[in-house]
């Protein structure tokens, strides 16, 4: 025997640890491993989990918790190497289901492998700060199956596949797709990303591409759209059915970018379907859909808008430009409404009241409405028309509305005192002729007018109606005070104030002796209370009614101007006059005669005087008769005057002049408050701040501004700087 | 007759016993019984037969305890189980957390009852305890700090470079911050974080100034909510001041120099304030010899609040102040001198007085050989002060004194520190620490 050869002693060192019989670790281990097997091949019935708890404890507690992780690790791997094996070799379709199948099955051991190593797991990992069993498993999962050469790429494929198919209209196994996401989930959210998001997302960029190419190609623009508008909703149903759910901003990125991001300009200019053709023809389905998926890519909204401007200043410029569209004022205003209207109604039903696109249709308005020098006169003229007859038998609310429109338009003027210039003009005619339909009416716009521009801008309109009442007044107190006229001849006098009112020159005419007398009763009743005053007859402007007998005994009463009456008069003293002996009794100027003779001659169904010869046109060797013949089935019958409603050239001349003699000492009024408060500026910032100062009422001519400099630097309200010319100095 | 189906029957270690799964269900998922049943707590798989006796090979008298345990959440332990024994029996079932909880209750000045005394065998005096937040607890002794967890037993001790240790701190329950004097021309010592449960040196913190890695003497030390330490430091030219580290990172992040005339780095004291997001500094005599209290509010690297009792008049009876805590709930800062005698400095003003409260506890007369300063500390409305060998606990708005601690060997309390439900109180004689819990609430 070998040990009795040699008899060597040997002092050892007293091992202080109880040496465990290292066979014992493996023993222990061998128990675990098969158990292991056994929990993977779903056999762990006949498993007793306490002895297993007890063994992986004793390995804990002796030290081998070392062996005991990286052999749970090993013998892990070495199963999940097979399952995917057999994940492999599934074909088909069944390879999805294959692969879920055993995802299933593995997590089911993996939970069981944790309670068993949970001594483990508390203990031995948590002061190595190792991974703990359950993540460990699922990373083993990840390397061993879902990272498998040949598991990788398939997987991959197979879901594109699905999704593809999806996406030509297939029916495919949601269930299986959402739980291999979450598969991917579950393994952990960059596993999610790399290996299918990530790919997901440039698939379907290319698919998108490739489809939207095609779309372009085939579709007019609404019907693209709706596609788009689609694909976009199914891609997010897919989130929500099988997809984690921070995919769905990704991937709606994806499909705006291809599907509209990057045919914008060619959607929004296609020919007879794209932004125009929708705004010509009203498509709000279309237009808000645009709006809705335009709105999710950048700069989407500004190509849709800066189309829509560019195309709302174009037909704006052509509308307001039209000399064949001006020649009706109403008609041109009324024109105007129905645009506005019209992109109001669309940017609130399609366009979602977007405040961006409301001031892109406000600035173009603004733009073509002022293209037109004459639009201030039309916005006023529309008014007229409104208030003499248009609104007769609407309700108030529904006049609120037109006069709110209206005052949108009157926004938008620049020239602001132009309106008001004709408003005024036309107001005094509206009122002296007592054609107004509603005070309440006229009152509300004045009020608009002046929350919009101030007192200063209305206070002579108020100054008008306020003539008008007092005028009532004054013809109760005249009456009154001569009880003995209130037969025969009445006498209605409206008294003006000068300034109030435009002014026109005092065209003289001889009153017939019957009106001339009351005029002068009236004249020394009015001076005789008021002191200071001086009245002149604005016989231009009056109207009378008067009764008249025809051939056949019938009544009619006459509703005809001053002039007219005058004409009429002389009448009731000869059958017969010539023009010339009319011209001489009246004395009223020749044009405004002939125009007086012209609506009482001329005017089928009015002609209450015959002209002999029969003419359009008044001769000055004409003669009149009194047309006995003269029938009407009314009994009151107004003469009308042949009145220019729309200014004629020299007219508008006329106003325009006007208009410039009255903005001197506005422009004048302005330099001086800026150059009283600021004492020093240059030529710049004088014209700059002018300019601003009297946006509200007119835009400002800088040479006009550069003319009343000039003409104050005469008047020593401002010098010149001794140095530097282009500064002016305020002289106190 | 109840539902049957709820029983099981244990044999363990030879023993029989009999309970049902609700009583186990309480052990929690996270456990031996967590993972013997399924997610709604029926076995799995389910008994082959009626009668199924589970066996465990453990010890019977323990499961007893743990079993009792787990029904009433009370731990009641005969004499004849050694602690030891039952932690490890808790250990196998997973049921340490349950036992700790079980050991003491909720936190109160006013009942606590000494539960323990742990005696060393490092030579001279302890410089710090710190109670760990679960029931631990750690002692700097010259250039060690020994660990214990809430057991009780000891773990590895740690020490950085065996330089002399000025503070420790908790981070969490496995994370211990340790500072330590430099030592010249080696760069050692400084600060570095350390594992609690194995010792090792996770790693070591660095001062930079101008670029430069500067070797320094790390003093106290406080952290925050936002991950931060901080430390007061000491180098050798300009490295004095508060440095600021990133618990997660380890780097440092802000460093707060020190104004002339002022003293930052040789700070006795940091606290951490979250209400006014300022930490208060504080450098106390004898350290040197006045005293500086200052608040500073490193977002804008300004010091919004201080106090110093440089030029005041020297009282006959020498009050200095030896320890100070800022008490945000009342907007103030309490201190204490060599007499226990407790003041308040106003937070809300700038350059205030003490307010002393004289206490005439006589203690002049009976100043022990070698005395050891006072110390404050303060607990959910609770203020804490030691002299000697007893602790004064403080209660209400006028702090009325409402508890003493005392315990009659050790001598001279050096350190005491609250945490984990406990509070920890340094001998500086003997090298004895006590431990002092409340007891388990009452039954009713």
């Amino acid at each position: 025997m070998s040990n009795q050869k040699k008899r060597n002693f040997q002092i050892e060192a007293f091992k202080h640890r109880v040496v465990v019989d290292p066979k014992y670790a493996d023993k222990t281990w061998q128990i675990l491993e098969r158990a292991i097997h056994q929990i993977y091949n779903q056999d762990a019935s006949g498993l007793s989990f306490e002895e297993l708890y007890r063994n992986a404890y004793n390995m804990v507690l002796h030290k081998f918790g070392e062996k005991l992780y990286t052999g749970f690790i090993a013998t892990m791997t070495g199963h999940l190497k097979e399952k995917a094996k057999l994940i492999e070799a599934a074909q088909g379709g069944a390879f999805l289901e294959e692969l879920n199948k055993k995802w299933n099955e593995h997590n089911k051991a993996l939970e069981m492998i944790r309670d068993i190593l949970m001594y483990m797991d508390r203990t031995y990992i948590e002061s190595t700060k190792k991974p703990h069993v359950h993540p460990m498993g699922l990373s083993l999962w990840r390397d061993n199956v879902v990272h498998s050469v040949k598991i990788h790429a398939r997987l991959l494929n197979t879901l594109l596949d699905l999704v593809h198919r999806e996406r030509t209209g297939e029916v495919i196994d949601r269930g299986l797709v959402r739980n291999v996401t979450k598969m991917f989930m579950d393994l952990g959210e960059s596993v999610y990303q790399d290996d299918f998001e990530k790919p997901f997302l440039e698939a379907s960029s290319e698919f998108y591409k490739v489809e939207s190419m095609e779309f372009i190609e085939s579709c007019d623009c609404g019907e693209y759209l709706r596609r788009a508008e689609k694909r976009l909703t199914e891609e997010i149903d897919r989130v929500g059915h099988y997809l984690d759910a921070k995919s769905e901003d990704k991937i709606t990125s994806v499909v705006e970018r291809e599907m509209i991001a990057n045919h914008m300009q060619r959607l929004v200019h296609m020919e007879n379907s794209g932004l125009v053709n929708m705004l010509l023809n009203d498509k709000y389905e279309d237009l808000g859909r645009m709006y809705n998926l335009f709105r999710r890519v950048t700069n989407g909204l500004a190509t849709v808008r800066d189309v829509m401007t560019s195309h709302l200043r174009e037909m704006g410029k052509q509308l307001v430009t039209d000399p064949e569209k001006s020649k009706d004022p109403v008609e041109f205003v009324q024109r105007l409404l129905d645009e506005r209207d019209k992109y109001d109604r669309i940017i609130s039903t399609a366009f979602g009241n977007d405040k961006t696109f409301q001031n892109a249709s406000n600035s173009s308005f603004e733009y073509f409405i002022n293209l037109n020098t004459r639009s201030p006169e039309f916005i006023s003229l529309f008014v007229d028309d409104k208030l003499r007859k248009g609104l007769k038998g609407i309700a108030d609310v529904d006049v609120e509305v037109i006069l709110d429109k209206v005052m949108m338009l009157f926004r938008y003027l620049q020239e602001k005192d132009v309106f008001e210039k004709y408003y005024k003009q036309h107001l005094a005619k509206r009122l002296l002729s007592g054609k107004t339909v509603s005070d309440d009416a006229e009152k509300s716009l004045i009020v608009k007018l002046k929350t919009e521009c101030g007192y200063q801008f209305t206070s002579k309109l108020e100054g008008m109606f306020t003539d008008m009442k007092t005028s009532e007044d004054t013809m109760r107190g005249f009456y009154s005070s001569h009880p003995e006229l209130s037969e025969g001849t009445t006498l209605t006098v409206q008294v003006l104030t000068t300034g109030s009112w435009p002014t026109q020159p005092a065209v003289p005419c001889n009153l017939p002796a019957e009106v001339s007398v009351l005029c002068e009763k009236f004249r020394s009743y009015y001076l005789g209370t008021h002191t200071g005053r001086r009245l002149s007859w604005q016989t231009n402007m009056g109207t009378a009614d008067i009764k008249a007998v025809f051939g056949k005994g019938q009544k009619h009463e006459l509703n005809v101007s001053t002039f007219q009456m005058c004409v009429l008069m002389l009448f009731n003293n000869s059958d017969r006059l010539s023009y010339k002996e009319i011209e001489q009794a009246t004395e009223i100027p020749a044009p405004e005669l002939k125009r007086c003779l012209q609506s009482l001659a001329c005017v089928k169904g009015k002609n209450v005087i015959k002209k002999e010869p029969m003419s359009k046109d008044i001769g000055e060797d004409d003669l009149f008769v009194v047309n006995d013949k003269f029938t009407s089935k009314f009994y009151k019958v107004k003469i009308g005057t042949v009145v220019a409603q729309k200014e004629t050239e020299p007219e508008k001349q006329e106003t325009r002049q006007r208009v410039e003699e009255d903005r001197k000492p506005q422009i004048e009024a302005a330099i001086v408050r800026i150059m009283k408060s600021r004492k020093i500026l240059d030529h710049n910032n004088i014209i700059a701040e002018v300019t601003k100062q009297l946006q509200p009422r007119f835009l400002a001519n800088p040479t006009e501004i550069k003319k009343r400099i000039e003409s104050l630097i005469e008047r020593d309200f401002l010098e010149r700087d001794n140095t530097d010319r282009k500064l002016y100095r305020y002289l106190a | 007759m109840g539902n049957s189906k709820d029983r099981i029957k244990f044999n363990v270690g030879g023993r029989i016993f009999e309970t049902t799964s609700t009583t186990l269900a309480n052990a929690g998922r996270d456990s031996f019984f967590g993972a013997l049943f399924d997610d709604d707590w029926n076995l799995s798989p389910p008994p082959t037969k009626q009668d199924h006796l589970f066996f465990i090979d453990r010890n019977p008298d323990c499961f007893a305890v743990l079993l009792d345990l787990l029904r009433t959440g009370d731990l009641n332990l005969p004499a004849t189980i050694p602690e030891r024994l039952l932690h490890r029996e808790a250990s196998f079932y997973g049921l340490l957390r349950h036992v700790r909880t079980a050991r003491w209750g909720p936190f109160d000045g006013n009942r606590l009852r000494l539960s323990d005394s742990v005696k060393g065998i490092a030579p001279g005096d302890g410089t710090a305890v710190r109670a760990g937040p679960d029931g631990g607890c750690c002692v700097a002794h010259g250039s060690v700090v020994h660990v214990f967890d809430w057991m009780l037993e000891e773990h590895c001790p740690i020490n950085l470079d065996y330089q002399r240790v000025n503070d420790v701190g908790w981070i969490d329950s496995d994370n211990i911050v340790l500072s330590a004097c430099e030592k010249l021309g080696r760069g050692d010592g400084g600060m570095g974080l350390f594992s609690s449960s194995t010792g090792d040196l996770r790693y070591k913190f660095q001062v930079c100034h101008e670029n430069q890695v500067k070797s320094y003497t790390a003093g106290a030390l406080s952290f925050n909510q936002d991950y931060k330490i901080f430390s007061s430091c000491k180098g050798r030219s300009n490295e004095y001041g508060i440095g600021v580290w990133d618990q997660i990172t380890g780097k440092q992040t802000d460093f707060f120099y020190e104004s002339t005339g002022w003293s930052l780095g040789d700070a006795d004291k940091l606290q951490w304030l979250n209400g006014l997001n300022c930490l208060l500094v504080a450098t106390l005599f004898p350290r040197k010899d006045n005293c500086y209290i200052s608040l500073l509010d490193f977002r804008d690297k300004n010091m919004v609040w201080s106090w110093s009792d440089i030029g005041s008049p020297m009282a006959i009876d020498e009050k200095r102040v030896r320890d100070a805590i800022a008490m945000e709930d009342s907007s103030s800062i309490c201190v204490v001198n060599e007499f226990e005698d407790l003041g308040f400095i106003d937070l809300r003003m700038y350059g205030g007085s003490v307010r002393w409260s004289s206490r005439s506890r006589l203690m002049k007369s009976k100043m022990p050989d070698e005395p050891c300063y006072p110390k404050l500390a303060l607990h959910e409305g609770q203020l804490f002060s030691s002299m000697n060998d007893s602790i004064s606990v403080f209660c209400g708005p006028d702090w009325v004194l409402t508890s003493r601690l005392r315990r009659s060997y050790g001598g001279s309390i050096c350190d005491f520190s609250i945490g984990g439900d406990r509070l920890f109180a340094l001998h500086s004689e003997e090298n004895v620490f006590d431990v002092w819990e409340t007891p388990p609430s009452p039954i009713i």
